[in-house]
């Protein structure tokens, strides 16, 4: 036996590796099944799946890409809440220090807008998938229902972001969204305000966008992919095959 | 074992008569081999029709979660890659005095934003963005023509309806973002021999 060879027979024989993982590497059908069903994550999966849903070219990973940008969102997103202040004399300038000075901060800043954009294009291909697979139709009604909310939250949480860099694009993309919003029939006066917590973007309005952003809308989210991932597996897994 | 509580009655259920076993005792493995655990009864008739279980399935390690590790990992590496090479927008300090030469909401609005310029914003602001988002959550309800019929060849209408729907709101949204400039003006970008030519976008992501 080699060095190399001793060391990974003794790492995986130590009581913390074994007391880790239950099992060795899974390689016949029950470790592979208990390797799924014993891990957390791995659970939200059946230990097994029909074969067509598993071809990348019925779901493309669109709703599995989705999923997996709002988790690099979500870690991007709290890296930067460390060095940003939703306040309208400290924000811009937050932001230029975290692309100068905060290590790896323009990286991040640059992964968690590009992510968000991506994510919520490809949330728009996923209802397209869903929609030309005729996917949403019984059992899974409920499911494109809950999907809906769920484009809902992801463009409203695109939205809020864009307006906490505080800088002329920001300000003047949220005057114009918001303006647009705010001539529901009825209630014109209150949903603007509602949103913008005055007359005009200001302080109150980065205030409210900012609690929407980092904790109202990620923690819906969350509740509603939950239901969405629960819904997949009791309605069957996947549709299809065509 | 057993004798100690029941001496009379024999409590273990002997294995059955190989020559008499049925389909069912064939299937019948023990729990401990098994790679599932027993989570419901079902009615005896039930387990009768469902002998024989679909084998058209693969084990999710590795033939599902291969295919979304490499997933994710490719799109790490994009991701990775854009941050590295092209940076996120920032203009100017938010100034409310200073007015920008287009105003524009993020790309996902601006099909709405372009619908601003034809029709009163109490239709393009409130009633077709409600309408759109009612309508999709409405649509299992509607297309309630086959519910068995999945192929898109066998459900042409709802096909074209949407496929036109999207159409229409990618124009739109394509329109705002790269054909219009100041004041919201209808732009051409970079072809000088338009009267109305502009060079570059008016456009932030
Ligand atoms: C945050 C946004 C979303 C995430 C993360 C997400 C995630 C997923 C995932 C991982 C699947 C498994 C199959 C696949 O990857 O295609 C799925 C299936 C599904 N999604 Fe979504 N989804 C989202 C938004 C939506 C939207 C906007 C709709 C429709 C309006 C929708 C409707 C459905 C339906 C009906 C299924 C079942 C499809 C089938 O059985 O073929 N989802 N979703």
């Amino acid at each position: 036996m080699s060095f190399l060879e001793r060391v990974d027979q003794g790492i995986r024989r130590s009581v913390v590796w074994r007391s880790l993982f239950r099992q060795p590497y899974p390689n016949d059908e029950r470790s592979r099944a208990y390797a799924v069903m014993n891990n957390v994550f791995l659970h939200l999966h059946p230990v097994r799946v029909r074969q067509h849903a598993v071809k990348f070219a019925y779901t493309f990973c669109l709703g599995g890409l989705s999923f997996f940008l709002f988790l690099v969102l979500t870690i991007t997103g709290v890296y930067l809440m460390f060095f940003y202040v939703p306040s309208a004399t400290m924000a811009y300038t937050n932001i230029l220090d975290i692309q100068t000075r905060v290590t790896f901060g323009l990286l991040t800043r640059n992964i968690h807008r590009w992510g968000a954009h991506l994510m919520v294009f490809f949330v728009f291909l996923h209802m397209m998938r869903v929609f030309y697979h005729g996917a949403y139709k019984p059992p899974r009604e409920f499911n494109w229902v809950v999907g809906v909310v769920l484009l809902f939250l992801t463009i409203m949480l695109s939205f809020t972001g864009y307006l906490l860099p505080w800088d002329q694009i920001a300000y003047w993309a949220i005057t114009i969204g918001t303006n647009m919003g705010g001539y529901a029939p009825l209630f014109n006066t209150p949903v603007n305000r509602l949103l913008l917590g005055g007359l005009e973007v200001g302080q109150n309005t980065l205030l409210r966008f900012y609690v929407l952003h980092i904790m109202f809308l990620p923690l819906i989210a969350a509740i509603f992919l939950a239901v969405h991932f629960w819904r997949i597996r009791k309605d069957g897994g996947i549709s299809g095959p065509l | 074992m057993t004798d100690q509580k029941t001496p009379v009655e024999q409590r273990v259920v002997t294995p059955v008569d190989p020559s008499r076993r049925t389909e069912i005792d064939k299937q019948r493995v023990p729990m401990s081999a098994r790679p599932y655990r027993l989570l419901a009864l079902v009615k005896q008739d039930a387990v009768v029709r469902v002998q024989k279980e679909p084998d058209d399935t693969v084990m999710t390690w590795p033939h599902l979660l291969s295919i979304e590790f490499l997933a994710a990992g490719m799109m790490s590496i994009f991701l990775l890659l854009m941050g590295l090479f092209i940076n996120a927008p920032l203009e100017a300090l938010a100034n409310g005095n200073v007015t920008p030469a287009v105003a524009k909401a993020p790309w996902y609005f601006l099909g709405l934003q372009e619908l601003l310029a034809y029709f009163h914003p109490t239709v393009a602001g409130v009633m077709v963005p409600t309408f759109v988002l009612v309508g999709a959550a409405l649509i299992p309800f509607v297309d309630r023509g086959n519910v068995l019929s999945f192929r898109p060849s066998e459900r042409k209408t709802a096909v074209v309806l949407f496929t036109l729907f999207c159409i229409l709101g990618l124009t739109l949204t394509f329109v705002g973002i790269f054909f219009r400039g100041p004041g919201y003006s209808f732009v051409v970008p970079y072809l000088p021999f338009f009267p109305n030519s502009t060079n570059g976008l008016h456009f932030a992501l």
